[in-house]
């Protein structure tokens, strides 16, 4: 019986079409991604192959998770199919065993799901063997990691959903609960990602998912990139518990399902029986002649027929929003909400206070894609709801103007998502006053809540106009579907103009300084149009809406052009006139005033940046020496205009004949002192120009370049963001309240400039460009001549600055002189000593506030809204400058300043005596918690070390500058910080160093290289720079350490050419190394070396006269990687911490006593170490405070037995 | 009143209605026709949901299909497969009806809902959800719908089908209630609505209107004409064959025979009073429409 249940099952699938349908959607994805950039699922990035056995298990488990809504249609149909065809008592009644029935419809369509991973994993098969692909991005085949997939994540999680599903269909026989039930399934999954995603969770993140999907990605999280292309994980441990735990879950459920199958009808009995009670009362009715109503005078004119739209709108909104589905994932947005807001601003696992701004952010991430699934679901819903009810030709022949029903419909769908928005915005307030904040910014909320709505109001109409013109829901359904992933394919294709992207605007940003800014104009242009064209929509479908019975498509559509000829055709023609009118002031501004730079178009021009002048990155140009600028800021018009002289020197032993004057494009300049050179080249796109001299300016000779700039942001772009370059360019310079540029975005240059090149080497190889430019050699002596501002080196600066009369506007240096001028407030700066050729200029509405350390001010310019740290940051520089002074050498200013500016950009730097902040990393977080990172401290901490590692030793432009200039930042924020919070607090902070350091290794796209050759590659500069000078300093001593620094800057500070490397330093560095460590310092700087210690037993037993004996069993491993992750054992023979520690069960680790902690010097790959303790032990550790780079830090301690 | 002529519609091939012409004054008026006769569609014409592809309706001088809003204002309609909203009241899904009515004064329209659902003994459980009515009851709250506004057409198509006895009476009770001056047309396959309660009647089938008049008088035509015969169930065939059998039903499991013919068949046929199910069945059997019963 089973397996003719089995039987018919498997042949009902195979004939219908949809597995076949998901199987080609799923294997025409899975192609896609293997085939092109475009999309991008597995993490197929720089070294990872295409075909690699991580983007491979990548691919499959996210499938696997996607296959739920697959699964509802194979798996939980079939046992729903019955019950919705009515024949489900045409099979209870036969012979049948419920097993046979219920397993074996259910095993059949879990062989139809299995049926479409397959192809899953046949196209990605067939898809690597393309013979047009890249074959360095293409590995080897492997059928390993499909099998390890299919046995470890997509089979067992097929037995989880459908046992899931099983149960849920055999305990409801709904199909709506079905789907409501796998919506939050998937979006629990989703919130417990985003709550468990923090560093400190990750045990119970990789054990909470159902799919398996975390625990394989942690378990892969720090392998290299050759370690991705040939490895599966290994099932043990948390994965193994993992799977072990969940596959228990699903024989659970699917036991549950048997028992609680029931093949008889249970009805509604309670229901039944009021019912009958009623009929049973009133058996006995008379015949009754119906009087006729008191005949009221009905008119019908056009007041009744808008108290009819607005009853209508009423009556199906509240139908919304009584439904279950609608509570369901209003209650799954809530908990994402609040989860989005108390996490989503963690750094270092430190909160941000609520303000508004950052709820805001919440509401857009966490909360308003549900809306998305809402109107999706209800337009149909709503649409034809009389239809589904079977009331349609009651109410179609209702004297009802057939306008109403369908505007009315829309109106319910702007009504629900109105009441969702403003729901969003009373828990937000609720979340705020019940953490304490109390600024409540209610208006605020309520204009963001409006703004957010109209993108939404433009997709429910859409929503609506395609269910109407298919007149069917589930086509309708699907229309709507396929036209927002055509939207997406598009927008991946690089075509992004909003103009032809349905809905689309720009992205609205509120900073607290700035507020939604210069894009709520551009925003406000493209909702307009996208609501003339919905408008349209509205007013076609109005034609082509069905009254009474359908008709033929013929029909309807010859009626609907009838009715298209009236008023409704006028009205048509009317917003068809207003929709060209504004798209065309649209495409004046955003193409015409503006550049329309799509994402492949700025690449293009970057590579023909490249292409055409990289010829001349060696070239010799004159240095700048002196930099005098008049720069008038605009904040309300979001111009400026700089008029400025450099002074030049010929420092090379030629004459130099031709000035390479470059600027970003955006800019308009003009170079008076050169009109008489001749202009050999003028390329305005790429902001490059050649002037040749007159007069070739002599070695040694000298001459002042005047220059004139000018920057506007007129009419609005298609991003509302000023066009990018393509560097790293702050996005949005100009504003009207937080202007900040600095000199390489708004000044000219000298020569090439190769922070504009393209780095991803993808784009490269279409552009034809070769190979990534890499870093000069660290032993290119000939290199040493820069420090990468290839065109000065050390300059004096003198500025005057204007701003309007209600902003403070800063650049370096000390203010010699304020004053005010009609509208216009003017400050006069002037640095006292020659400073780096890197300065900025800001401006904003701020609040001072100031303190002092030893006399020398300190000052914070920041935004009213803001004054939560301002405090601490002044606490923080006090303490940064009480050691940098006594430890490294005197600060070199008179001044510290830190200002904040908008969220556009999330940085700090540092300029000379001078610090910008941006408005979301420090100013808003919440420090009340002692026992979290402060962060703000750390992070201003490490700017000002910037006053000396960068403004007083930069380093030469080769390999390891960036290890001068941020490793040493790093090092010297943590012994502030040390100071400061202590030795625990340090160990939490590496850890997340440790975590990034290691995860992001995986993601290098060109090779990792050893720290004193870092190119620029954030992961080992910041992250390893912590751990390895942190370890360092716990090997040599702090007073070592400093020492050889102290004398590093002694020597090399200020210096000009050539400038100093990361071997001079690490010359200083050994110098106070004893001997026994030099090879320490090798391993940490010279080469890529990772450890994996473990402690595999530990063991305590009470002696005699009352203290313990504690035996401690570790493993230990010591790898050397090379560029790409490939790994060689080393011999072990260092010296490791072991320690012994007591504490209360259940309590933090900060609470810990150390009982015992010794370095031990470990030369065995396995061994046992002994110790006696006074008190009980807790925990044994080796390395116990992570201070190896270790691939396993969380193995390293082990509770005592 | 009401008047139909030459109205024809087909979909696709199949011709749903065939050159229907009926005068239809005021009153109860039944039209009788087998599953499938076209009474659906003649009635979905009549409340404005579907255009004719010709003839004409009028309306006390309304041209239904020209002038549909006028003719929807004065419509009371039924349908015959009257669905609800499950969770929603019968008080307010009747509200929600009385403003699609035009009734968008709140005070008038809590009279006309409350007028009504007394009427149709539905005041007492107007609270309750519709989805917990029984059959007779949704049919009763149907009928309330279909009356709001003092319809002066009223259209209820085949409302009695699936009913018990005692649910069906009662309904048949309300349509009996309506004014003298309203037409009402009742669209059924079974004879005995159209036999208690209508004063003139159609009968209809394949689209085509068999016969029209009043059911007294078509009854009258069959006077002695119609005979009966209990036969055995072997010799059903043989009587099919050789006589003009009207009907069959069983009587004690034995099938009892009508038959229609001038003068008595045969020996054991015994006479019997015509009713209006014979007229039915002659005039499906004259046009050979009806299936071998």
């Amino acid at each position: 019986m089973f397996r003719e249940f089995l039987r018919f099952e498997l042949r009902y699938q195979f004939r219908s079409p949809l597995p076949w349908l998901i199987g080609l959607l799923f294997g025409l994805l899975a192609l896609g991604g293997m085939l092109t950039d475009e999309i991008q699922i597995g993490g197929a990035i720089g070294n990872i192959h295409r075909n690699a056995p991580s983007v491979i298990l990548n691919y499959l488990s996210i499938f696997s998770v996607m296959g739920l809504l697959a699964a509802i249609m194979l798996v939980a149909q079939p046992l729903l199919r019955d019950a919705d065809l009515r024949t489900d008592e045409l099979f209870f009644s036969a012979p049948v065993s419920k097993g046979s029935y219920l397993w074996g419809r259910a095993l059949g369509g879990a062989i139809a799901a299995l049926g479409i991973y397959a192809v899953i994993a046949l196209f990605m098969i067939v898809g690597s063997f393309m013979p047009w692909l890249d074959p360095k991005r293409i590995g080897p085949f492997m059928i390993e990691p499909y099998a390890w997939a299919f046995g470890v994540l997509v089979v067992p999680n097929l037995i989880f959903i459908g046992a899931f599903l099983c149960l849920l269909a055999v305990t409801t026989r709904r199909l709506l609960v079905v789907f409501l039930g796998a919506m939050a399934l998937l979006i629990a999954f989703i919130v417990a990602g985003a709550l468990t995603s923090d560093l400190q969770y990750d045990t119970i993140a990789r054990l909470i998912d159902p799919f398996g999907g975390r625990a394989v990605g942690r378990a892969m999280r720090y392998w290299s990139a050759t370690q991705r292309n040939t490895l599966v994980p290994d099932i043990d441990g948390l994965l193994l518990l993992n799977r072990a735990i969940w596959l228990g879950v699903s024989a659970v459920m699917l036991v549950a399902a048997h028992i609680l199958f029931r093949t008889h009808r249970g009805g509604p009995k309670r229901v039944k029986r009021g019912a009958n009670a009623i009929a049973a009362r009133e058996q006995a009715a008379p015949v009754v002649v119906i009087a006729p109503v008191r005949n009221v005078a009905r008119t019908f004119d056009r007041t009744t027929a808008i108290r009819q739209f607005f009853h209508q709108l009423r009556f199906d909104a509240l139908s919304v929003l009584k439904g279950l589905p609608f509570l369901i994932l209003l209650g799954f947005g809530l908990i994402n909400l609040i989860a989005g807001a108390r996490l989503s601003n963690r750094l270092f696992g430190t909160e941000a206070h609520p303000v508004t701004a950052l709820m805001l952010e919440a509401l857009r991430g966490s909360y308003q894609f549900l809306l998305a699934l809402i109107l999706a679901y209800y337009a149909g819903e709503v649409i034809w709801r009389e239809r589904d009810a079977r009331l349609a030709e009651t109410t179609d022949a209702a004297p009802v103007p057939s306008w109403v029903p369908l505007l009315a419909k829309t109106g319910a769908l702007f009504a629900v998502i109105l009441a969702f928005m403003l729901i969003g915005v009373a828990a937000s307030i609720a979340y705020q006053l019940s953490v304490g904040y109390t600024s409540l910014e209610t208006g605020l909320y309520l204009r963001a809540a409006l703004l957010d709505s109209v993108p939404f109001a433009l997709a429910a109409v859409a929503a609506v106009f395609l269910q109407v013109l298919s007149n069917q829901k589930f086509i309708g359904y699907a229309l709507f579907i396929v036209v927002f992933l055509m939207q997406t394919v598009l927008t991946a294709m690089h075509f992004e103009h909003n103009l032809y992207t349905y809905a689309g605007s720009p992205t609205l940003t509120y900073s607290d300084m700035n507020g939604f800014g210069h894009v709520l104009r551009p925003w406000a242009w493209f909702n307009t149009y996208w609501s003339l064209f919905a408008a349209m929509l509205l007013v076609i479908a109005t034609a082509f809406w069905v009254r009474g019975v359908a008709r033929s498509r013929r029909d309807r559509w010859s009626d609907a052009l009838r009715s298209l000829r009236g008023p409704q055709g006028a009205l048509l023609g009317t917003l068809a006139i207003a929709f060209v009118a504004t798209g065309s002031w649209i495409f004046y501004n955003t193409n015409v005033v503006n550049d329309y730079l799509p994402t492949d178009v700025v690449l293009d021009r970057q590579a023909h940046l490249e292409k055409e002048y990289r010829k001349y990155k060696n070239l010799p140009q004159p240095r700048i020496t002196d930099v005098y600028a008049d720069v008038d800021i605009y904040p309300a018009e979001r111009r400026v205009e700089i008029r400025g002289r450099y002074q030049l020197v010929n420092k090379t032993a030629a004459p130099i004949r031709d000035l390479h004057v470059t600027l970003l494009p955006g800019a308009e300049l003009r170079v008076p002192s050169l009109e008489s050179a001749k202009l050999v080249t003028d390329d305005r796109q790429a902001g490059y120009r050649i002037y040749r001299l007159a007069e070739p300016l002599p070695p040694g000779g000298t001459m002042e370049l005047q220059f004139e700039v000018e920057r506007a942001e007129r009419g609005f772009t298609n991003t509302g963001m000023p066009p990018s370059s393509g560097g790293g360019d702050v996005r949005s310079p100009l504003n009207a309240n937080g202007t900040f540029f600095n000199s390489g975005a708004m000044f000219p240059h000298l020569g090439y400039n190769q922070a504009g090149q393209i780095v991803d080497r993808n784009e490269r190889r279409k552009r034809g460009l070769g190979d990534v430019p890499r870093a000069a050699k660290l032993e290119d002596e000939a290199a040493r001549s820069s420090m990468g501002f290839e065109d000065a080196d050390w300059i004096n600066f003198e500025t005057v600055v204007s701003t309007s009369a209600d902003q403070i506007a800063l650049a370096p240096g000390y203010l010699q002189k304020e004053w005010t001028q009609g509208e216009r407030r003017y400050f006069h700066y002037k640095m006292d000593r020659p400073m780096l050729a890197f300065f900025c200029y800001l401006s904003a509405r701020y609040e001072v506030r100031r303190g002092e350390w030893h006399g020398l001010p300190i000052e914070i310019y920041y935004d009213a809204k803001h004054p939560y740290n301002v405090d601490r940051m002044i606490e923080a520089t006090r303490k940064s400058l009480d050691y940098f002074t006594t430890n490294f050498s005197p600060y070199q200013h008179r001044q510290v300043r830190i200002l904040e500016f908008p969220r556009y950009a999330r940085f700090a730097q540092s300029f000379a005596n001078t610090i910008p902040f941006s408005e979301s990393i420090g100013f808003v977080a919440d420090l009340a918690d002692p026992g979290d990172i402060d962060y703000v401290f750390y992070v201003t901490a490490h700017e000002v070390a910037h006053q000396w590692w960068a403004h007083q030793v930069f380093g030469a432009d080769v390999q390891g500058q960036t290890m001068i200039v941020e490793s040493l930042a790093q090092y010297s924020a943590l012994m502030v910080q040390e100071k400061q919070y202590g030795r625990e607090h340090m160990r939490r902070f590496l850890k997340y160093e440790l975590d990034r350091y290691l995860a992001d290794r995986g993601g290098e796209l060109i090779e990792e290289l050893p720290l004193m050759r870092v190119e620029n590659q954030d992961y080992i500069h910041y992250r390893k720079g912590s751990l390895v000078f942190y370890r360092l300093r716990e090997e040599i001593g702090e007073d070592n350490l400093n020492r050889a620094l102290a004398a590093f800057l002694r020597d090399k500070a200020f210096q000009q050419p050539p400038y100093t490397t990361t071997l001079e330093m690490l010359d200083y560095i050994r110098a106070q190394t004893p001997p026994e460590k030099q090879r320490l310092i090798d391993e940490l700087f010279a080469r890529i070396v990772l450890y994996d210690t473990k402690v595999t037993a530990a063991k305590a037993t009470r002696r005699a006269d009352g203290k313990f004996d504690v035996r401690i069993d570790y493993e230990a491993q010591k790898v050397e990687a090379d560029g790409l992750g490939k790994e060689a054992p080393l011999a072990l023979d260092d010296w490791m911490q072991v320690g012994v520690f007591a504490r209360k069960s259940g309590e933090a680790e900060h609470t810990e006593r150390v009982l015992y902690l010794q370095p031990q010097h470990i030369t065995q790959d396995k061994g046992t170490i002994k110790a006696v303790v006074d008190a009980e032990p807790y925990e044994v550790g080796v390395d116990p405070y992570n201070k190896l780079i270790d691939r396993n830090p969380d193995d390293n301690r082990k509770r005592v037995e | 009143m009401l008047s139909i002529r030459n109205l024809s519609k087909s979909y696709g091939d199949v011709q749903a209605l065939r050159d229907v012409s009926l005068e239809v004054p005021p009153g109860m008026f039944g039209l009788l026709g087998p599953n499938g006769a076209g009474k659906s569609s003649l009635m979905r014409t009549i409340a404005t949901l579907q255009d004719p592809d010709g003839g004409s309706i009028t309306f006390d001088g309304i041209d239904v299909a020209a002038d549909k809003d006028r003719i929807r204002r004065t419509l009371g309609y039924l349908p015959q497969d009257f669905g609800v909203y499950p969770k929603v009241s019968a008080q307010d899904m009747l509200d929600h009806f009385a403003v699609l009515k035009g009734y968008v004064r709140r005070k008038e329209r809590a009279e006309a809902v409350e007028s009504l659902l007394q009427q149709v003994n539905l005041w007492d459980v107007r609270k309750r959800k519709l989805g917990t009515f029984s059959g007779g009851m949704r049919q009763r709250f149907g009928i309330a719908q279909a009356l709001l506004g003092n319809p002066r057409l009223v259209i209820v198509d085949e409302p009695t089908a699936g009913l018990d006895p005692e649910e069906r009476n009662r309904f048949l009770n309300l349509l009996a209630g309506i004014g003298e001056q309203v037409v009402v047309i009742l669209s059924t396959h079974i004879v005995e609505d159209v036999a208690d309660l209508c004063s003139r009647m159609a009968i209809i089938s394949r689209g085509q209107v068999l016969m029209s008049g009043q059911p007294r008088e078509a009854i009258g035509t069959l006077r002695d004409r119609v005979w009966s015969k209990l036969v055995s169930k072997t010799s059903l065939a043989e009587y099919q064959q050789r006589f003009n059998v009207l009907s069959t039903r069983l009587v004690g499991s034995q099938p009892l025979i009508h038959v229609y013919s001038e003068a008595r068949p045969e020996q054991g046929f015994e006479p019997v009073v015509a009713g209006l199910e014979d007229v039915y069945f002659r005039q499906l059997r004259v046009h050979g429409a009806a299936a071998h019963a």
